[in-house]
């Protein structure tokens, strides 16, 4: 028995004490192919995946080494059938090769026959595949590389590709970095992401996501697709790209509902990509008819169907997706990762606040006793509509009230989910509201004049989850939420979560119906932030009337 | 010549030592004299058992003495096998399965219906002289039949023996074959033995093949063992903890049914065959009973177990792993009949003494990770596979599988503890190098709370009713939900208990969101009060009340308010807490008195617990139990001696039917068989009568004599229990 900071599990999970002296080397040594899972104050979770496993074995990491650093951290003795999986999963990996064949095309080759004789049986793989070409090689259609790769993971026989990316058009960009900096971080999730070829770069909201993207385009140098989820975020890539690199207005274009530009590097979203004519996707060649060097996929975890679909089909183009929380409550986190390909960069929220990159940030929520009243209103309701009587209730408006006057001076967002619940608090507050049918150019004006301080309060529905670009937010109260998803709840502290001039830390106020499943809902949603190791402090509502915060 | 008892009669204490020794049903019981230790020994069952002790190499030197005329000398024995003969040799006469009459060696009389009546696949022998040198001139037609049947099995059978082949007309011209009937031959003994070189065996296989394997570091083996070990100890813990909260039920046959064990697997966490083999510790071990409603549940002995080192935990389930007939591995085997675990079906003969051979040839080779099949050639050739060894290869793969899992060997090697185990050594050092156990926890904001090593006894217990299990190993990851901290209020701890609980346990601060939790729950646990025979739902918060009479999950209750603070409802108690529950509620039971029930709970049975019986095999016997029982034998011995001669004196004076023991008679019987002599004996007949036969005896099976009647010229058996007496004419 060593005194390492590791504890491996025998469920394959990592445990590791970060207040262990050795914490930081060990994390660095099973970063490559232990996946984190939660990283709260003073015990990380990492756990041992199929995929992980292979990532690093891709990186060139053989099942040796990773048994030696098992070994080597762990406080005690490593389960033994752990090893054994650790040895048989790692090889597996690289037995079967996709590669480029002057003659051949695309196609599919293997060192050992056995296993290629397995495959080639499978029912979901016999379609994707041409003629054998000798015992240990078969053709592969080339518009299958992505649904080959896919199910042949699936069988757990992955397969190396070596087939190599189109380099796109090739288009000059780089990074301009005058009165700024590229972050260490940032740099090495750009390379980490050129290297590996494709994949999901993972950072914390307001940790300069679009910066990671603009120096991956600067390795790329070409042609490059950048797909956002609204018109809004695309307009903010395009004022950063500006900024950072040396593009000009005139090789920025927005695909939109509104505008459709294809230039050299075009930013489209989401909604009009799959925006759908006569029955088909009318806007989904935009994929196709150009010869991109580089696909960006912003927000990764919002991918619609669709687009999954439609990625698979370009396996040869460079993809990167950005995300700060791949968790979707739908469970299609191992879609994104097959089809945009693995993790490539991932760190702890809490590192790079103490890196002071992102502000530090104070979560709290405010429990409000409902009046009796109310109480029977929440307990006579359908339950279709409990949650919503127990999210707007009237008592949560006083609160707010209460809290946006404490923070006066400060720049406050009120985010909200119910639309008649945040025309009353507009009203009440007197501050100006941005809901789904507010105009682009409405938006616009508004978001503005709250950056340049003319409006210190904004109240806003969920347009303004994703990719609203705010620095000076300090201060969010979320009155209500898509129930319990955990990644609204993290999109939305990272609302205010850009560092301060003054250093300041950001409140991210949460005002909660106690007794309800108001409650049992913020339980949820704080998971996510809480395996982050954000730590939730919560009070009374009479102590905010009271003023004893 | 000699017969076996006469042998007996003339060996030293030192012989019957080593004979008992490797024979202990000999001595279990204890016989009363020489004459019935012959018997006994001779007997089929007991020859079995014998034979089945030997190795490969000395199967053959038996075989080999099997296809001897008897007597027979050293010198051919060697002759047919190898030099290496004698060594074999003197092992075979020290277990009494060869022994040296007057005039050269001899086997026991069954000896031969044992080991089959075509040893090493040779026929009978030749009653024709035969000239062998001309089978090396043999035609190949000839060549061809023999060659098809020199290594055994020697009958073959002809189309039709009248109109035979040139090959097999040859054959049967010079007597090299022999016909049996209208369609088969057979190859005589000596020619299969000239044929094959004046050997018995293709191959003599003198030295066991060498074990191959992964030679792996000592350390490292220890390491692992240890681990293991601690993790089968929170296997069975966890297993006997989960079955005091929701029993199992028994299947109608016995056992456990196949959803029960998924379950066990899925909140142990490991596979089916893996918790087949805990759950049958657990009942190897009496630790679980089943009660008089088929409810498997932890025993008080659990209670005992708890408080044991986990020295002694461990040395229990292991010394009633080492020697049970019961075989978990039988639990779920593809393409098999389903067996259920703790079933009545899982006794196998031959099963710990696989298990021993298979530890034994993990302690011979220490810090070797056997290779599968190298370990089962070795295997085969310590233990050659014969009757009802179909399983032995399973069961030797099942045996190095639990050894794992018990930590009686680690990475695949023995350990030291293992080692000593299997020596019966002081397994003190376990308690030392199990890791040293924890005495707080890490409570982190994500309400998780951490044990970083293994938990002391009573704060894992606690812990274990307010938090659910999320990860296991070497450390425990807890988690606290809502659920967990009413399981803990339903226990009877209160709010604050909990609280101050954790407060004192974990190294770091209480996240204020856990420290809610249980305010919460503790302040919600027990609103909703719930009477068990005219069932009741009675809350003093009226707008509750009115929430569950309006919730349509709970419509099936039929609920009907009596007062505004109180609900009854038609169903029992139990199931309206369910439903309750179910929907989201916190109800607590109550009393007649209005006091709200709740209470700790450790469920144990009642009944005691009934162990498995172990059958098969028989426990090798102290020394000093074989002394005693030599002292016993011996002192039987001249009492009976004393005792015959008296009666010969009396019968000789008489002249009447000649009189023995029923003991006395086999020894006569079996001496006589060998010297091929007639003799006289009393028979009683159907209706008691006692007449005087004169007979030649042929062999004995069965329970009777089989033997020709000088009065009728028949071969007829006679019924051993009916003979009075033997007596030489």
């Amino acid at each position: 028995m060593t005194d390492g900071p590791l504890i491996v599990q025998s469920d394959k999970t990592l445990l590791l004490d970060i207040d262990h002296p050795l914490s930081t080397e060990c994390r660095r040594a099973i970063a490559p192919f232990a996946e984190l899972e939660r990283s709260p104050e003073h015990i990380h979770t990492y756990r041992l995946t199929p995929l992980g496993l292979w990532n690093a074995r891709a990186a060139g990491h053989d099942a040796e080494q990773v048994i030696d650093t098992l070994i080597k951290y762990s406080r005690y003795a490593v389960p033994h059938s752990i090893l054994i999986d650790v040895a048989e999963t790692m090889s597996r990996y690289g037995r079967l090769r996709l590669e480029a064949d002057p003659v051949h095309g695309l196609i599919l080759v293997t060192t050992d026959t056995a296993v290629l004789e397995e495959v080639i049986r499978a029912r979901k793989i016999a379609p994707l595949l041409g003629a054998r070409i000798d015992a240990e090689t078969i053709a592969v259609l080339p518009s299958q590389r992505g649904a080959i790769k896919q199910s042949l993971l699936r069988l757990g026989w992955p397969a190396e590709d070596f087939a190599g990316y189109v380099d796109g058009q090739a288009h000059p960009i780089e990074l301009v970095q005058k009165d700024w900096k590229i972050r260490p971080y940032q740099e090495l999730a750009a390379e980490g992401f050129w290297h590996g070829g494709s994949g999901v770069v993972v950072l914390p909201c307001g940790a300069g996501k679009t910066i990671v993207g603009a120096a991956a385009m600067a390795h790329a140098k070409a042609t490059t697709l950048i797909l956002v989820t609204n018109t809004i975020a695309a307009r903010q890539w395009r004022e950063e790209l500006l900024k950072r690199t040396t593009l000009n207005e005139d090789e920025i274009g927005e695909y939109s509902g509104s505008k459709k530009e294809i230039r050299p590097i075009t930013i489209a979203t989401y909604q009009v990509m799959t925006k759908k004519k006569n029955g088909v996707y009318a806007h989904l060649d935009l994929f196709d008819t150009h010869d991109w060097g580089l696909i960006i996929y912003d927000e990764v975890h919002l991918l619609p169907a669709p687009i999954f679909r439609f990625t698979a089909d370009i396996q040869s183009r460079r993809r990167l997706g950005l995300t700060a929380t791949l968790v979707r409550e739908d469970g299609m986190e191992g879609e994104v990762f097959s089809l945009i390909g693995p993790k490539r960069y991932d760190v702890p929220w809490k590192e790079i606040e103490s890196q002071g990159y992102i502000a530090p940030a104070e979560c709290i929520e405010v429990r409000v006793n409902l009046t009796e009243g109310e109480r029977l209103l929440y307990a006579t309701a359908e339950p279709e509509n409990r949650y919503r009587a127990c999210a707007t209730t009237r008592t949560k408006r006083n609160v707010v009230e209460a809290l946006v006057e404490k923070h006066a001076g400060e720049q406050v967002l009120v985010i909200g989910q119910y639309i008649d619940q945040l025309d009353e608090l507009s009203e009440t507050l007197g501050v100006p509201l941005i809901k789904g049918d507010t105009p682009i150019k409405e938006r616009e004006i508004l978001f503005n004049k709250f950056r340049t301080g003319e409006i210190t309060c904004l109240v806003v529905s969920k347009v303004a989850n994703f990719s609203i670009d705010l620095p000076d937010a300090t201060i969010a109260i979320q009155v209500s939420g898509a129930f319990g998803s955990r990644q609204e709840e993290a999109q939305r502290l990272g609302r205010i979560l850009r560092p301060k001039a003054d250093g300041r830390t950001a409140k991210f106020y949460s005002v909660i119906s106690r007794d309800t499943i108001d409650q049992d809902f913020a339980q949820n949603r704080q998971r996510f932030l809480a395996e982050q190791g954000y730590s939730y402090k919560i009070i009374d509502a009479d102590d905010v009337f009271q003023g004893k915060i | 010549m000699r017969s076996f008892s006469d042998y007996l009669r003339s060996i030293d204490d030192a012989a019957f030592l080593s004979l008992f020794s490797a024979r202990p049903d000999l001595v279990i019981p204890v016989p009363p004299d020489i004459a019935s230790l012959a018997v006994r020994a001779c007997s089929a069952p007991s020859l079995a058992r014998a034979i089945d002790s030997l190795n490969q190499w000395q199967f053959q030197v038996l075989e080999a003495a099997g296809t001897l005329t008897e007597p027979f000398i050293l010198k051919s024995l060697i002759a047919l096998t190898d030099k290496a003969a004698a060594g074999a040799l003197e092992h075979l006469i020290s277990i009494g399965l060869i022994y040296p009459s007057d005039d050269g060696m001899r086997l026991p009389t069954q000896l031969r219906d044992v080991i089959g009546n075509e040893p090493a696949g040779l026929g009978p022998v030749s009653i024709a002289k035969l000239k062998l040198a001309e089978l090396d001139n043999a035609p190949t037609d000839a060549m061809k039949v023999l060659e098809r049947l020199i290594w055994g099995p020697p009958r073959g059978s002809v189309g039709d023996i009248k109109n035979p082949g040139p090959g097999v007309t040859w054959l049967l011209e010079r007597k090299f074959l022999v016909p049996l009937d209208q369609r088969t031959v057979i190859l005589p003994r000596e020619v299969a033995i000239y044929l094959r070189g004046g050997k018995t065996h293709r191959e003599n296989l003198i030295n066991p093949p060498v074990l191959a394997g992964t030679k792996r570091d000592e350390r490292q083996v220890n390491l692992a063992a240890i681990a293991n070990i601690s993790t089968v100890l929170r296997w069975v813990e966890e297993l006997l903890n989960f079955w005091a909260e929701e029993p199992a039920d028994a299947l109608r046959a016995g056992g456990l049914g196949v959803r029960d064990l998924k379950i066990i697997a899925n909140h142990l966490g490991v596979d089916e065959s893996c918790t087949a083999f805990i759950t049958e510790l657990a009942y190897l071990t009496s630790l679980i009973s089943v009660d008089s409603d088929d409810r498997i549940m932890p025993s008080n002995k659990f209670d005992i177990w708890l408080m044991q080192t986990p020295a002694d935990r461990w040395q229990v389930l292991a010394s009633a792993w080492l020697i049970t007939s019961r075989v978990s591995g039988l639990v779920g085997r593809a393409q098999a009949k389903n067996v259920a675990a703790l079933g009545p079906e899982l006794d196998r003969v031959n099963a710990s003494r696989v298990r021993a051979l298979t530890l034994s040839i993990l302690s011979e080779n220490q810090s070797i990770a056997p290779d599968a099949p190298s370990f089962i050639a070795l295997m085969n050739w310590r233990a050659p596979v014969r009757r009802n060894s179909s399983l032995q290869e399973e069961l030797a793969a099942w045996t190095l599988r639990e050894a794992e899992w018990l930590g009686i060997s680690g990475q695949g090697a023995i350990s030291k503890y293992g080692v000593g185990f299997l020596n019966g050594d002081d397994l003190n050092l376990i308690n030392d190098d199990l890791p040293k156990t924890v005495d707080h926890i890490l409570i982190q904001s994500d309400n998780t709370a951490i044990a970083p090593g293994p938990l002391e006894h009573e704060i894992s217990q606690q812990l274990a009713i307010m938090a659910e299990i999320e990860s296991r190993g070497g450390a425990t990851v807890y988690r606290f939900s809502e659920a967990t901290i009413r399981r803990a209020l339903d226990h009877g701890k209160t709010g604050d208990e909990i609280k101050a609980f954790l407060i004192k346990t974990s190294k770091t601060p209480m996240p204020q969101p856990l420290e809610y939790l249980i305010v919460d729950v503790a302040k919600k646990h027990g609103k909703l009060r719930v009477g068990n025979t005219s069932s009741f739902i009675r809350c003093e918060d009226t707008a509750l009340i009115a929430q569950i009479m309006n919730d349509k999950k709970l419509e099936m209750l039929a609920l009907r308010r009596i007062a505004p603070e109180v609900v009854i409802c038609d169903h029992d108690a139990a199931d309206t807490m369910r439903i309750l529950r179910e929907s989201g509620y916190l109800p607590a039971a109550e009393s007649s008195n209005g006091l709200m029930l709740s209470g700790s709970r450790k469920n144990r049975a009642l009944t005691k617990p009934r162990p498995p019986r172990v059958i098969g095999e028989i426990e090798a016997p102290s020394e000093d139990l074989l002394n005693t029982a030599i002292r016993a034998i011996r002192t039987g011995e001249k009492s009976s001696h004393k005792q015959t001669r008296l009666r010969q004196v009396a019968s000789e004076a008489l002249g009447a039917l000649p009189r023995t023991t029923a003991n006395e008679t086999m020894d006569l019987v079996n001496r006589f068989i060998q010297e091929e002599k007639s003799l006289s004996i009393g028979y009683a007949d159907n209706n008691g009568s006692v007449t005087h036969r004169i007979i030649d005896p042929i062999r004995v099976s069965a329970g009777a004599l089989i033997a020709r009647d000088h009065a009728t010229g028949e071969v007829q058996s006679f019924r051993i229990p009916r003979i009075t007496g033997v007596a030489p004419l």
